[in-house]
């Protein structure tokens, strides 16, 4: 008995992981029909991304560098998602948890390197995490939608940052808006020292296992998966609905901090006026493609963190613009979401098989 | 000459055949009454008919002509029109708008309302409806509303009319004031299709019976005049039950959970007034009444979902108030009158669903982290023991039939050992089998000394369950007797908030 | 009187300005979500309307040219919405984000290709009407001013006083009994997301060929979202929708005429997004969209 659930429930896991298999090949294939129709060779396009993502040790670290910040959006989107909130805000998040990480990293404290380190890392999260319980707080006191809430919460944002940059924060003598070096004892040490890519990835495998646990073993995670899938059957069950969501919206707003402090601790070392390409929208992929699943997040954030990491190396030597990602990630989304299109496609497929191993078999 | 005749329907849903085979016919001027458990093929059946739903085999003839029908849209140019049970209205709009839409009276590219109230008004007044074609349909009565639906299908032109289980909703006189309005009906030439399970109204207004059972036509076209309700009783379920089969209680005990004085305002609106109940041990209270006389209200203040104005509330004597987690802890089980939006979460497995509401108990959670193990046996040991079935407890709610999902709940609710337990609809949609086994076990709890409040809009369960029986009209308790001292007709009486044929207050 | 010319005037007159886009969208809005069909990605239709007119508006040198384009750009973009919510059932939420993001990565991408430029398009031919005449505030107003006018008449009258209206909010509030009635549901639903999305094209159009003469790399900046929120405290209702884009409007050119007065200007380009959160949280709270949004007829 014991085998036969497992089985069921692999079977489910098998689905959702065809669901993204297919919707990533389609995102990719129909891409390549744009890139092709702007006058850009797809499968050289695409071979050369791959060389440039894994050919070195310089593109292994490259889209490591770029898999971490993705990993942490796609994650943050995913935990709001469980309790079926959109967390449109993770942009806006990530950038206050960067304020929060530089606020506490900036000052030489003399402390020893891992406390302000650690210190620098709690205080992106709590930044991070307060700044989307806002979120939550509209959405439960005020029923406000949380979407339009989340993307508003995110020019605020943008402002906020721009405006302390161009401020109180900018370092002196730069020209361009962004902080001081931070504190070398609140360093994320990098994992080799020629490249960019920190310890932080991870931290960010190790929140992602976490958050999967979490989601089911404990009684908090439990509970927010309850109010995700029935509100009213969760109050009635003695569950404090508003009080799950913005914890859900608040560990969100957390894990996407962290990806700002990743930037600031361990990337640029320093705050930048608008250092991130979307990497809180391009979570929203991220979580699609791994089907919402906390663990899967790892390798939809791997794989995007290669495309945007080869995109970024051919873009050296091509002029291909880097946003064929974007494109590509934002039909991830579109196509996961719809299963019924997958399904119908698959049935269009499923259909033409015979035939092809009728030909298969004459070639035999 | 028939005005309905279906021949040969099969209905298949993935592997599971939901008709096999039937044939079905409708006479001209007739009131036809269709029989059936719930799940029995009923709603399928009339749903192939009005082409929501498209058969495999058979073939369908209306007035003697082989039709085929694809959608809603043909089967009512072909004359047929449906009372759906659970009603397909739109509230914020007025009787009118509802009637007309998709065939209104135009001025050009405009809605000629003026045109349009003066007919259905003039419809209303024909067939003595008693409504005005200008309110807003949410502010009228489930009966009422009934009355919409069935203009509905008069406007389009109706001369076959599929009426729903039309009678679940009503009192016995609205029951009554329905039947005249399809007599009238019958008069003036509609053949009138009734889905029904209640074997009492079939005989008091049919003129011939077919019994569907588990998707096969058992026998079509009986004489309503020669069947016995016994007969038609053992054609629908298959063998032998007592429906009438109850137990009383012996004595009853302690007040258990005592309300005193509880007011509600909704929107500036009173819904509960003044109520004051006693539950005792080892007593069944019923409350009956029609929907939305603040029964919904009742169940939400009782189990700490929603906080009235006023109230004391004391079980076993110590004063009880909060939020539904302190109602839950202190031994107030509730089974909710909605299993689907308040009872499960129904994508999550039986296991996930049957600690629901005590997952932070000890036996199920330490720390924080939930025991899987032990929800695991538990859950296990509950499928045997309330036969719920399932492929394992796994398997996520949404996979299992109504009376397995009310089982769940059921037990997951009585498992706790409540010492009050709050009872709404515990049988709604669910199968005869289902029905006897939760009947049952509410009489072994109330008989373990259990006090049970129990809410339903089904007479039948509350006068065959209940004690004592309380009648709930316009937010207030009209009436508290014992169950033997009303009978269906005076608690109808009461349930409508006076005599017979006095308006209602609205 | 002084005040009132140098300040009040130029700032009112501009509030109309900037409210007018928003108040196309948020139209579109009403009949999508009258429809019962969520609203949520009319950021993607204002962009695609911004740039399909500049696109349009480049290559045939006609502002009016553009302006066709940008209405088809709109509803190109609400056509895969419908696609997409209607007939393959996706969450209207999910599909509303994913087409934005589209729209931005697809804009920002085809401005490359085009123009070889990731920030701003060419300069295009623009619609450079003034009113005229002597009423102020609507003299300096584009001959835009009376096209959303009559838009919002129409509207109203077209969701409240037609057949077409009457079956539309059917189907938004009930697909269900709309079904049973015979409507055809999925066509009135495309119909109303297309609407949605030929309006909001139009607004989108304002943006880059009215109150611009080119396209830049997300213009539109969240102003979908912002007539979300409109077409919510409006009550999905066109005329009530017009003051509360005002309010909006107001704010935006109580920013703009901020801006070099000392104040950071990072602080004060804040203003229209905190504005659009304290409605959310105070304004709209007993507002109710139509009971069937994101029902579907067999559910």
């Amino acid at each position: 008995m014991k085998i036969k659930e497992k089985l069921t429930v692999g079977r489910a896991g098998l689905d959702s992981l065809f669901r993204s298999a297919v919707a990533l090949l389609l995102s990719l294939l129909v891409s390549a029909v744009i890139m092709a129709a702007c006058g850009y060779n797809p499968i050289q396009a695409y071979g050369a991304i791959f060389t440039g993502s894994f050919g070195s040790l310089r593109g292994i670290t490259q889209t490591l560098t770029q898999a971490t910040p993705l990993i942490f959006t796609g994650l943050a989107f995913t935990f709001a998602k469980k309790a079926s909130l959109i967390n449109l805000g993770v942009e806006g998040q990530m950038y206050m948890g960067a304020l929060g990480a530089v606020l506490i990293a900036l000052p030489a404290m003399g402390l020893p390197g891992p406390v302000h380190l650690m210190l620098a890392i709690l205080g992106g999260m709590a930044f991070g995490g307060a700044y989307a319980a806002i979120i939550g707080f509209l959405k439960v006191k005020f029923g406000s939608n949380e979407v339009v809430a989340g993307f508003m919460l995110n020019s605020i944002a943008t402002y906020i940052v721009g405006y302390l940059l161009n401020g109180p924060l900018l370092a002196e003598g730069s020209n361009i808006a962004q902080t001081a070096r931070v504190a070398e004892s609140a360093w994320m040490p990098r994992i080799f020292s020629k490249y960019q890519v920190t310890y932080a990835v991870f931290l960010a495998v190790a929140a992602c296992i976490f958050v999967a646990w979490f989601m089911k073993k404990t009684v908090t995670g439990y509970e927010i998966r309850c109010v995700g899938m029935n509100k009213d059957a969760s109050e009635t069950a003695g569950i404090r609905v508003g009080r799950s969501l913005v914890i859900a919206m608040c560990v969100s707003g957390a894990i996407a901090g962290l990806a700002g402090v990743n930037q600031v601790l361990g990337v640029d070392r320093r705050l930048i006026n608008e250092f991130s390409p979307g990497y809180g929208f391009n979570g929203i992929a991220v979580s699609a493609l791994a089907a919402e699943n906390p663990v899967g997040t790892i390798l939809a954030g791997v794989i995007f963190g290669v495309l945007r990491a080869g995109v970024m190396e051919l873009n050296r030597t091509t002029n291909i613009p880097i946003e064929f990602v974007d494109v590509i990630q934002a039909m991830v989304v579109v196509f996961v979401s719809a299963p019924l299109l997958i399904r119908n496609l698959g049935g269009h497929l499923s259909r033409l098989k015979p035939a092809r191993g009728a030909k298969g078999g004459a070639v035999q | 000459m028939n005005a309905v005749e279906m021949r040969g329907i099969t209905k298949r849903f993935g592997s599971f055949e939901a008709l096999s085979q039937v044939n079905f016919t409708v006479e001209e001027g007739e009131i036809h009454s269709l029989l059936g458990e719930n799940g029995a093929g009923k709603s399928t059946l009339m749903n192939v008919l009005y082409g929501i739903l498209k058969p495999e085999e058979g073939e369908i003839r209306i007035h003697g002509k082989a039709v085929q029908i694809k959608k809603p849209s043909q089967a009512i140019s072909l004359g047929i029109g449906m009372v759906h049970q659970h009603f397909m209205l739109t509230p914020v709009m007025t009787v009118t708008e509802n009637v007309i839409v998709g065939s209104e009276p135009r001025k050009g590219p405009f809605v000629d309302y003026g045109a349009a109230n003066r007919s259905v008004q003039e419809m209303i007044d024909r067939y003595g409806f008693g409504l005005r074609a200008d309110t807003r349909v949410q502010n009228l009565s489930v009966g009422e509303q009934q009355r919409v639906e069935i203009l509905k299908a008069l406007y389009k032109g109706a001369s076959v009319l599929i009426l729903d289980e039309p009678t679940a909703v009503l009192t016995p006189q609205e029951v009554e004031e329905l039947f005249v309005i399809l007599r009238e009906l019958k008069a003036s030439g509609k053949s009138i299709i009734i889905i029904t399970h209640k074997l009492k109204e079939t005989a008091a207004v049919a003129d011939r019976v077919s019994v569907l059972r588990s998707g096969k036509m058992i026998d079509t076209g009986l004489e309503a005049k020669g069947c016995s309700i016994n007969d038609l009783a053992l054609m629908m379920v298959g063998r032998r039950v007592d429906l009438t089969f109850t137990r009383r209680a012996e004595e009853a005990g302690e007040v258990a959970y005592d309300i005193r004085h509880l007011n509600l305002t909704k929107k500036n609106i009173p819904v509960l007034k003044d109520i004051n109940l006693e539950l005792r041990r080892g007593q069944i209270l019923g409350i009956a009444g029609i929907e939305g006389n603040g029964q919904t209200e009742l169940i939400e203040v009782l189990t700490g979902l929603c906080q009235p104005d006023s109230m004391e509330l004391y079980k076993d004597g110590a004063l009880l108030s909060g939020a539904p987690a302190d109602f839950l802890r202190a031994g107030v089980g509730h089974i909710p009158e909605d299993r689907l939006s308040r009872g499960l979460v129904v994508p999550m497995t039986i296991e996930e669903n049957i600690i629901l509401g005590y997952h932070r108990t000890d036996a199920f959670s330490r720390k924080g982290i939930q025991k899987t193990e032990a929800i695991h046996s538990f859950a296990v040991g509950k499928q045997t023991e309330y036969l719920i079935k399932a492929e394992s407890v796994q398997s996520p709610c949404s996979s299992l039939s109504g009376g397995n999902q009310q089982k769940v709940i059921i037990a997951r609710v009585f498992s706790e050992n409540p010492d009050v337990l709050i009872v709404a609809q515990p049988t709604r949609g669910v199968d005869v089998g289902a029905q006897e086994f939760i009947h049952n076990k509410l009489l072994d709890l109330r008989d373990e000394g259990k006090a049970i409040l129990l809410i339903s809009a089904d007479l039948d369960e509350v006068r065959r369950l209940s004690d004592r029986i309380a009648v709930i009209y316009d937010g207030r308790i009209v009436s508290q007797t014992d169950h033997d001292v009303l009978d269906e007709m005076e608690l109808g009486l009461l349930m409508t908030g006076g005599k017979e044929g006095e308006e209602k207050a609205l | 009187m002084s005040v009132v010319f140098t300040y009040l005037i130029p700032i009112l007159s501009s509030t109309i300005y900037m409210a007018t886009p928003l108040i196309f969208a948020a139209v579109g809005g009403a009949f999508s979500v009258r429809g019962g069909v969520m609203a949520l990605g009319l950021e993607s239709m204002l962009m695609s309307g911004a740039f399909c007119g500049v696109v349009g508006s480049y290559y045939s040198n006609s502002a009016f040219v553009g302006l066709i384009c940008a209405i088809l750009g709109g509803m190109l973009i609400a056509l895969f919405h419908g696609i997409l919510c209607i007939r393959y059932r996706v969450n209207q939420v999910i599909s509303g984000v994913g087409l934005n993001l589209l729209a931005t990565a697809v804009t920002t991408l085809l401005m490359q290709v085009i123009w070889g430029n990731k920030g701003t398009s060419e300069m295009v031919a623009s619609i450079d009407t003034q009113l005229g005449g002597p009423i102020p505030i609507v003299n300096v107003q584009s001959v835009n001013f009376i096209v959303m006018i009559l838009m919002v008449a129409v509207g109203w009258v077209v969701l409240f006083k037609t057949c077409y209206g009457l079956r539309l909010r059917m189907v938004g509030e009930n697909p269900k009994a709309a079904n049973a009635k015979g409507l055809r549901v999925h066509g009135l639903k495309y119909s109303g997301v297309l609407i949605c999305g030929a309006l909001a094209g139009y607004g989108g159009a304002f943006l880059s060929l009215d109150q611009l003469n080119m396209f830049v790399r997300g213009m539109t900046a969240g102003r979908g979202y912002i007539a979300v929120a409109i077409a919510i405290l409006g009550r999905y209702n066109p005329v009530y929708i017009v003051p509360c884009a005002l309010l909006f409007g107001f704010c935006d050119a109580v920013q703009i005429y901020l801006q070099g007065q000392g104040i950071p200007p990072q602080l004060i380009q804040m203003l229209p997004y905190v504005a659009t959160l304290f409605v959310l949280a105070f304004g709209v709270r007993h507002i109710k969209p139509p009971e069937g949004v994101g029902k579907h007829e067999t559910d």
